[in-house]
């Protein structure tokens, strides 16, 4: 078993530990998050035995189910905090925009792995492939996993191989987008993205919530209040404390030292998933760990971004650290398939060739 | 790169991972990033964090005052003379209120259907409020029937509550009124000394009465906590705290019957005579103590504690009746006839006549070129002070004051309390006053002794004797001086305090008698000038008349007093008075009725004393249980 990834979930474990802890502390329903942690952790062996190139031919089935998902939630999601994002499935929510994250990658992944490299035309597919999901994302309305989405899509571009030029055409077609955005949105979704941009607007809802998760941060200090002992987190203070802004609750308790440990964890995993994509045994394998490090840093720059106050608010979780079954468990799935990649990597005297990334041939050293 | 690659391959040597550009630069800003936000965390944390850690514990800990219970205050048998009654608030804590806009704007429309404030002013109020984590009365004074309501819907409005408050509500307050006064919240002026002794700005203080004299008994100690809150403003856990301790329980002296019965003699007799104000004090002639202090017209103290709209309180300040002056204490009014004690006293014991002596009591007098009329247009023929004091002889008393003169007659005025302002339990006790040479002087501005206004003259002095000419007193000052007639000369402080209970029911402090001074004269001249009395009220077909239509005996001594004020001349307004003590041996009461500009006081004050007298002797027991 030499060819497994050891690091990589004893990393990921000891994350989902440390947000096991903290949601345990932001007395949410912890039990469920342990079972999701425990549910999450049979999907991430089933992913990692699972030959993930088997995934490639039922991508096109995937993507269709993607997009159904996200239109049952349209039409029969239940809302809550005024978006509507919950499908119930057996008793259990499930949030189809956290699931889409996952499937996207895949599906990206195996579209771009056809090619060896990205021309004008392969481009615009993926760029439209990614339209419909967020298009239906944002209609929720989720504008930061719409971003997230977007993000991770431009990420696995990168990596595949796109050029400058193509990345900062989107980049640009962004820019300039952006003024008109307003006008294409409805009341209280217009509303929304206004405030998402300017949280001041708004001192009781996102205003309230940006400057409470920065007292809890601040607060926190070099050692910490230590675990159980937050007040912004333990009294309430800081709005969505095991979710949207598990990581202030985080920081308030742990302070700076731990901050600064879960932040390195985070590294090290990000790290590691590139590692994987290094060795992949196929260009499928090495963008789809790809991906899932896109997935992961956008929503750890994201969360913690916000929590900090360094970017807007958007409801996206910490992985592994914020309460909530689908994302847990998808985050798993994800991590399992980049250990079934990791498993399944080049042999020892195996030859390939890498177009995209210019090496013809390498021997590994015995 | 193809799915038809042979599967799992356990074991080999791990190949050397080929890290290419992109790859790298992928790992590179991941790096990067992470170390944005680890700048950014240590900025917050350890920079910012102290200030951070503060705002923290500002959010969570709160200091909350605990008020105390105010004292309440009895009669002098235990009737409650008011009561600490709840009033119900509705408060919201901002940062309660649902996060999103949706929920918030319901929770709003609901809140101003149920307090009745405009949904507009609710959302300015709380989202502009300064600290989103303190409580904003959105509702003051919520009806019992409302708070019921708001209750009920309470646990669907989060970040609102219901906050409790105790008011004052006064028993009876167009009786009692002005001797309990009312309590207000502090004003401008008042903050500056009564925060140092602890007071919070938005305290409620005695503003009159006796809830302003006993303010120091009465407050009780407001306890405080320091409590932790979480977001939605509920304790979670109380940090330190002191308990309140409640104010003292104040037994007044007052006898609540005897009180409402001179309040309602004193209004029916304003009533038959088409007046509108008066005051009377009855007062134990052996401790000072206050048996009923009535001022009319009175004013519902209620208001003021329940919230007074500005009409309700222009109405007050613009009455020409002036309600809220309570003229017991701080009416001012010249005693006229019931100062002729005084002189008598005076020129008894300074020598210039006996009891035995006979003046005159012709229908005027000349003095240097001017006339000075005795109420009478004939002559009275030749009489002793007894008879002068029960026919009222102004001329003869004209006669003693010349014989005593001004600086002899004013010492013997302030020797029973004339021109002192009582040391009664409450604020605004006027002292009337007392001339003599030397205050005319000085009142008159420009020094000029040649000049009548300055110069105190002959005429002064004559009048000065029949209770006139510059001479104020109060209700409060005639009845203290009626009790040092009836108990032989001694002048007590009048009180309205019988004992004082702790909030354990402990006694605190019974009232002591206190003498502020013996009138300097003989037994026999005080007795004298009593039997004078007694002859007044005893005459046929006059005062007497009064007690034989109420069938009260004429056991006592009394005086009537017609006052002229504003100016001098014949025909000035009058302001009537009686003044009496009872029962003539051994005297329980003493009392003084005041009927503003009353024309004659036989007909007009007498009868009110007589019918509180009356009441007096019919509930003899209650009142002295």
């Amino acid at each position: 078993m030499s060819r497994l990834d050891r690091l990589q979930p004893l990393v990921a474990f000891m994350l989902a530990t440390l947000g096991v802890m903290t949601v345990f502390s932001a007395r949410a329903d912890w039990v469920r998050q342990v079972i999701w942690v425990l549910l999450g952790a049979s999907v991430y062996v089933a992913a990692a035995l699972f030959d993930y190139r088997r995934l490639r031919p039922i991508a096109p089935a995937l993507y269709g189910g993607m997009l159904l998902l996200l239109v049952a939630v349209r039409l029969v999601g239940h809302s809550a905090l005024g978006a509507r994002r919950w499908l119930a499935v057996a008793g259990f929510p499930l949030e189809p925009s956290e699931l889409s994250k996952l499937l996207l990658v895949v599906v990206l992944a195996a579209y771009l792995s056809r090619q060896e490299r990205v021309s004008w035309r392969t481009f615009g597919g993926a760029l439209g492939m990614v339209a419909a999901p967020a298009a239906l994302v944002i209609s929720q309305p989720d504008l930061g996993t719409t971003l997230v989405l977007l993000a991770v899509a431009l990420g696995i571009l990168f990596l595949a191989g796109a050029r400058p030029v193509q990345l900062a055409s989107v980049v640009v077609v962004a820019i300039t987008a952006v003024p008109l955005l307003p006008h294409l949105l409805y009341g209280y979704q217009r509303r929304r993205l206004e405030i998402f941009l300017d949280p001041a607007q708004d001192p009781l809802g996102a205003g309230y919530s940006l400057l409470q998760a920065r007292i809890a941060v601040g607060s926190g200090g070099l050692f910490g209040r230590g675990w159980l002992h937050g007040l912004q987190g333990q009294l309430g203070f800081v709005p969505e404390r095991a979710t949207d802004f598990v990581f202030a609750t985080f920081a308030e308790e742990f302070g700076l030292l731990g901050s600064l440990v879960l932040l390195t964890l985070f590294g090290v995993l990000l790290v590691r998933l590139l590692r994987t994509a290094t060795v992949a045994s196929d260009r499928f394998g090495e963008l789809l760990a790809g991906g899932t490090f896109c997935v992961v840093l956008v929503q750890v720059v994201e969360n913690v971004g916000m929590n900090i106050g360094l970017l807007p608010i958007a409801g996206i979780p910490l992985p592994l650290i914020s309460y909530g079954g689908s994302a847990t468990i998808t985050t798993f799935a994800a991590l399992g398939l980049v250990q079934s990649v990791m498993l399944r990597r080049r042999r020892v005297a195996h030859q390939e060739r890498l177009p995209s990334l210019g090496t013809i041939t390498r021997r590994a050293q015995a | 790169m193809t799915s038809q690659e042979p599967p799992i391959a356990l074991g080999g040597v791990a190949p050397k991972p080929r890290w290419s550009l992109r790859v790298a630069a992928a790992a590179a800003t991941a790096i990067l990033v992470i170390g944005v936000l680890a700048v950014k965390l240590a900025q917050l944390q350890v920079t910012d964090g102290t200030h951070l850690a503060a705002l923290a514990l500002a959010n969570s800990v709160r200091h909350v005052v605990l008020e105390a219970d105010r004292g309440i205050i009895y009669d002098r048998h235990g009737a409650a003379l008011v009561q600490n009654s709840p009033v119900w608030s509705i408060a919201v804590v901002p940062a309660g209120l649902p996060s999103d806009a949706r929920d918030r704007t319901k929770e709003l429309i609901e809140l101003a259907h149920l307090s009745g404030v405009p949904e507009g002013t609710l959302a300015t109020e709380l989202l502009a409020a300064p600290d989103l984590f303190a409580p904003v009365t959105v509702k003051a004074n919520l009806a019992q029937a409302d708070e019921l309501a708001v209750s009920e819907r309470l646990p669907d409005l989060p970040g609102a509550s219901i906050t409790q408050r105790s008011v004052r509500t006064y028993v009876d307050p167009m009786v009692f009124g002005h001797v309990l006064g009312y309590v207000g919240p502090i004003d401008g002026l008042q903050i500056r000394q009564l925060k140092a002794v602890g007071y919070q700005p938005d305290e409620m203080v005695g503003k009159v009465g006796v809830e302003a004299g006993l303010e120091s008994l009465l407050r009780g100690m407001d306890g405080w906590a320091d409590v932790e809150v979480d977001a939605r403003g509920q304790v979670v856990k109380v940090l330190a705290a002191r308990a309140p301790v409640a104010g003292d329980a104040v037994y007044l002296s007052l006898d609540a019957g005897l009180q409402k019965a001179t309040a309602v003699s004193l209004a029916a007799g304003l009533t038959r005579d088409n007046k509108l104000a008066g005051a009377s004090v009855v007062i134990d002639p052996s401790s000072g103590e206050v048996l009923a202090m009535v001022s009319l017209p009175g004013y519902d103290t209620n208001l003021f504690t329940h919230g007074i709209s500005r009409a309700d309180y222009d109405r007050l300040l613009k009455d020409p009746e002036k309600p809220l002056l309570n003229r017991a204490i701080a009416g001012q009014y010249a005693p006229g006839s019931t100062f002729k004690m005084v002189t008598a006293t005076a020129g008894l014991q300074e020598g210039k006549i006996t009891a035995q002596t006979l003046l005159s009591c012709p229908p005027y007098i000349n003095v240097n070129g001017w006339i000075y009329h005795n109420w009478a247009s004939y002559s009275l023929g030749w009489m002793n002070v007894a008879k002068a004091l029960a026919t009222s002889c102004d001329t003869f008393f004209y006669q003693v004051a010349s014989m005593v003169g001004d600086v002899t007659l004013a010492r013997y005025a302030r020797a029973f309390g004339f021109g002192q302002a009582k040391g009664i339990e409450m604020p605004g006790v006027m002292p009337g006053l007392v001339p003599d040479r030397i205050w005319k002087q000085l009142e008159c501005g420009v020094p000029d002794l040649n000049s009548d206004a300055c110069r105190w003259t002959e005429g002064d002095t004559i009048t000065f004797g029949i209770g006139q000419s510059y001479l104020l007193t109060t209700p409060l000052n005639q009845a203290v001086y009626v009790a040092a007639v009836a108990n032989g000369g001694r002048v007590l402080r009048p009180t309205l305090v019988h004992f004082v209970r702790d909030p354990a029911g402990q006694l605190m402090s019974r009232q002591q008698t206190e003498v502020t001074g013996t009138v300097p004269a003989s037994a026999d001249n005080i007795q004298a000038v009593r039997e004078g009395m007694r002859e007044e009220i005893n005459r046929p077909y006059n005062m007497n008349y009064w007690f034989r239509a109420a069938g009260v005996p004429a056991d006592g001594g009394g005086k009537t007093g017609t006052a002229q004020w504003g100016g001098s001349g014949l025909d000035l307004p009058t302001h009537a008075w009686f003044v009496f003590f009872a029962p003539y041996a051994q005297p329980e009461i003493a009392l003084s009725v005041f009927v503003e500009r009353g024309e004659l006081s036989e007909v007009e004050a007498a009868p009110i004393g007589v019918d509180i007298m009356k009441f007096y002797r019919s509930n003899l027991g209650s009142i002295r249980a």
